[in-house]
């Protein structure tokens, strides 16, 4: 038992440190929907909104989304290999070193040292230091299943396995670059090249870090928090495989209209649309499973937060598709729209379940319950509500913005200069701070939660040695 | 769908790696040899070492995040930007600048749009020009030199040709400079198409004595004209509307010929209107400059 | 608390519902999806149905 508890707190410690890399993230990113409508927020040269936003991106996705990613990953390796980790001691280097790694990050960002190449921004030294954390939970995953106690390997371990080795391919073929100084490089692919390359690695960034870790969760936290059976082993089995291959073939959706030859274009919006099928694959089974005694709703506080996650990952798998069609993504592209798609993903669908999946973990790793149902409840509909308004005040502010890039005078010239658009956005631009004010208010309501939950078992097997 | 895979990991792994390699084969590959993916316009030419010293800081600075570069090939997005963009126009951008969110305009054909002064100014004070800008001011960037030994490394890793007085010489620019004379080059690897020529039917402004037209005409003054040409027209960054010199020639000039200058820009730095003001709105501006011509 | 999947043998957890058909909304969907597909990159692909953006829009133009 011993090495489990060792385990565990590596897993915990990954927890923890997501969450402090989250609040960060979270705090910059209020900023940021400051200074878009009061500019003299901007602080040059630090904190200019430049700077900030990839500071924002970053610190969530590969601070509060990859921390927590490690640290569960691991405690689902575990408990679907019945064994402990192969490799103990590098689990708990590997936490170090991401958190050494997401610190320096931070840094350099703030320094303005940025490939310019989004969700692929640090610098090469950075990048390497960021290929060895892979490797290393790379090695521990696979020998670790490898050496199992289970002969059978359950979906989630399906999906981390593709999670790794899509992330390793992709970050490392986008991120070979030219150095020219410790700080700064330049991408080894030039222009359309080079723009296909970053939106192959860009969109798959989602998929493989926003979508298939945290199904590896969906999978193993809903029928464990739940007591039910996953629906359908056989959807899982096709969902699996036509996600991870239709996954790659999408990235020039975002690059609808811009001069990336037209068919490359085409097949990445035919393999966007197709993506509808395998994601509402999960959301089916998530629906189906809970569907077989819906009372969980009530009676298990944790099935609200998978159910309402999975049914925010069902809308952004369809809105996502749509915003690939040509007319749809020629009205929208560019505007607030798109930000509104991703915060629906990623404060809807990763955050709600990676949270469950945090408040399933902790009282385990604890052996104690959760502090308070109550407070987790006033979480979920605080996060809920701030989401909401916060995704819909940005998708009436992009169609309004993109009509009025579009709209003419009877005689054929622009009715509206980009000024008039512009000025139109601020009410919405403060609407969108006020809901990231209510979500992060959920998050602390979240965070008080699980650190209550943690003091108490400190309480407990203090009390029990 | 045999049941064997789900208890092989290693022959999971090498399945599923395939199964990812497929599409990113096909789509990002196979395109990376073939010389559609390596176009090159031929007036297209390399960074000088200025000009990239200032894309270098266009990227530090984040610009990307609320700027894009790159036009569409839509009606309405070439009336406001300009010509849309070609593959061919981003050779030397390692890695592509086109961005994914437009807080800001467009840039794709911002080179030669305005004048340097216009730049200088915007940058330092944006909101002087437009008081409801929300873009962080950079005038801050002038007083930071540049570094003569790190652009030449950087001219080096792109493989673009320089000298050394070239680069030497940068010692006494600023950064600010430098981003001036990269926002001066992009898109001007193809031609400005010749601006839309207007048929003016009217040789003389229909609107002349019309009142309220010059009240318009003030209003557009205000919110298009008046940070380069100053307040009441008496000059600026751009020429005083007052006087009766155009484009740098004594004597004046006919309505439908200032008609003509609101509506297609010049060369020397003024942006073309006539996408963005409808006709009445431009004959109105030409109500409102004649009165002040004629108020001196 | 009952035994969850992963205290037992997770291939006799799995066996009980693989024999549970896929539900037919589901499947119309993935198969309209590559029917939609083929449809699509064949109607905007410049080799199969001459389609280029660049058409598309001095088509606009003439509008």
């Amino acid at each position: 038992m011993s090495d489990y508890q060792y385990d565990h707190q590596t897993v915990k410690g990954f927890i923890v440190s997501s969450i402090f890399w989250g609040v960060v993230g979270i705090v910059v990113g209020l900023w940021i929907s400051i200074q878009l409508w009061r500019p003299e927020l901007n602080i040059p040269p630090f904190f200019t909104y430049g700077r900030l936003r990839v500071v924002h991106t970053n610190g969530l996705a590969f601070g509060l989304g990859i921390g927590a990613i490690f640290g569960l990953s691991y405690y689902i390796v575990m408990r679907l290999t019945k064994r402990p980790l192969l490799f103990p001691k590098l689990a708990r280097f590997h936490l170090y070193l991401f958190n050494a790694a997401i610190a320096l990050a931070a840094v350099s960002l703030f320094m303005g040292m940025n490939q310019s190449l989004e969700y692929a921004e640090l610098e090469w030294p950075l990048d390497i230091g960021v290929v060895i954390l892979w490797v290393i939970f790379a090695i521990n995953v696979f020998g670790t299943i490898i050496k199992r106690k289970e002969e059978q390997m359950y979906i989630s371990l399906w999906y981390i396995i593709a999670t790794v080795i899509a992330v390793a391919v992709l970050y490392i073929v986008n991120n070979l670059s030219i150095p020219a100084g410790l700080f700064k490089s330049y991408h080894l692919y030039a222009g359309v090249n080079s723009a296909n390359v970053e939106w192959w690695y860009g969109h798959n960034a989602v998929g493989f870090i926003f979508t298939t870790p945290i199904l590896a969760m969906f999978y193993y936290f809903l029928p464990k928090s739940t007591g039910l059976p996953i629906f359908s082993h056989r959807l899982s089995i096709i969902a699996f495989w036509s996600l991870v291959f239709a996954y790659l073939w999408t990235g020039a959706h975002h690059l609808v209209y811009t001069p990336l030859p037209d068919w490359i274009q085409t097949l990445g919006i035919v393999f966007t649309l197709f993506l509808i099928a395998p994601s509402w694959g999960s959301v089916v089974n998530g629906y189906y499973t809970v569907g077989s005694d819906w009372s969980k709703m009530q009676t298990n506080y944790l099935t609200k937060f998978f159910i309402m996650g999975i049914t925010f990952y069902g809308l952004q798998t369809v809105q996502g598709p749509t915003q690939a069609i040509r007319v749809v993504s020629s009205l929208i592209h560019y505007t607030d729209w798109v930000p509104g798609h991703v915060h629906m993903g990623t404060m809807g669908w990763v955050t709600m379940t990676t949270a469950a999946s945090i408040y399933y973990v902790i009282p385990k790793i604890y052996n104690t319950e959760i502090y308070s149902i109550k407070v987790a409840n006033t979480h979920f509909w605080l996060v809920l509500i701030g989401q909401l308004m916060f995704s819909i005040t940005m998708w009436i502010t992009g169609i309004q913005q993109g009509a009025l890039w579009k709209a003419v005078n009877p005689d054929g010239s622009l009715k509206y200069t980009f000024m008039e658009g512009l000025a139109k956005n601020y009410p919405f631009w403060q609407l969108r701070t006020v809901a990231g004010l209510i979500f992060t208010i959920g998050m602390l309501f979240f965070i008080y939660n699980i650190y209550m939950t943690m003091r108490k078992g400190k309480a407990l097997a203090a009390s029990r040695a | 769908m045999s049941g064997e895979i789900y208890r092989k990991p290693i022959m999971f792994a090498i399945v599923a790696t395939v199964v990812i390699l497929i599409g990113t084969i096909v789509t990002m590959f196979y395109p990376m040899l073939t010389p559609e993916m390596h176009p090159k316009l031929e007036n297209l030419k390399p960074y000088t070492a200025l000009q990239l010293a200032g894309k270098d800081i266009y990227q530090r600075e984040g610009c990307n995040n609320c700027h894009t570069q790159t036009v569409r090939p839509l009606k309405t997005e070439v009336m406001r930007y300009g010509e849309y963009s070609k593959a061919g126009e981003f050779t030397y951008d390692r890695p592509f600048l086109w961005g994914s969110k437009r807080t800001g305009p467009d840039l794709a054909r911002i080179g030669g749009k305005y004048p340097d002064a216009w730049h200088y100014q915007h940058f330092d004070n944006q909101q002087a020009f437009f008081p409801e800008s929300n873009m962080p001011k950079y005038g801050w960037l002038k007083d930071t030199r540049l570094n003569p030994a790190e652009i030449e490394a950087h001219m080096k890793a792109n493989g673009f040709p320089y000298t050394k007085e070239e680069t030497s010489s940068l010692s006494s620019k600023s950064e600010l400079d430098a981003l001036v004379a990269y926002m001066q080059v992009l898109g001007t690897a193809v031609a400005k198409k010749p601006a839309q020529v207007r048929a003016v039917a009217e040789e003389k402004n229909p609107l002349a004595e019309d009142a309220k037209a010059y009240q318009l005409g003030e209003e557009i003054y205000k919110q298009n004209c008046e940070a380069c040409h100053g307040q009441d027209g008496k000059g600026g960054i751009g020429p005083s509307l007052q006087d009766r010199t155009w484009l740098g020639k004594e004597g004046d000039i006919s309505d439908s010929q200032i008609f003509a200058l609101i509506a297609d820009g010049t060369q020397a730095g003024m942006p073309p209107y006539g996408a963005q003001l409808d006709k009445n709105r431009i004959w109105s501006l030409v109500s409102y400059i004649r009165h002040e011509q004629q108020s001196k | 608390m009952t035994k969850d999947f992963d205290d037992t043998n997770i291939a006799d957890f799995e066996a009980k519902d693989t024999a549970k058909k896929l539900p037919l909304g589901w499947l119309i969907l993935f198969w309209g999806l590559i029917f939609w597909g083929i449809y699509y990159f064949a109607m905007y692909s410049p080799s199969i149905s001459g389609w280029t953006q660049e058409k598309a829009y001095e088509e606009s133009l003439t509008k």
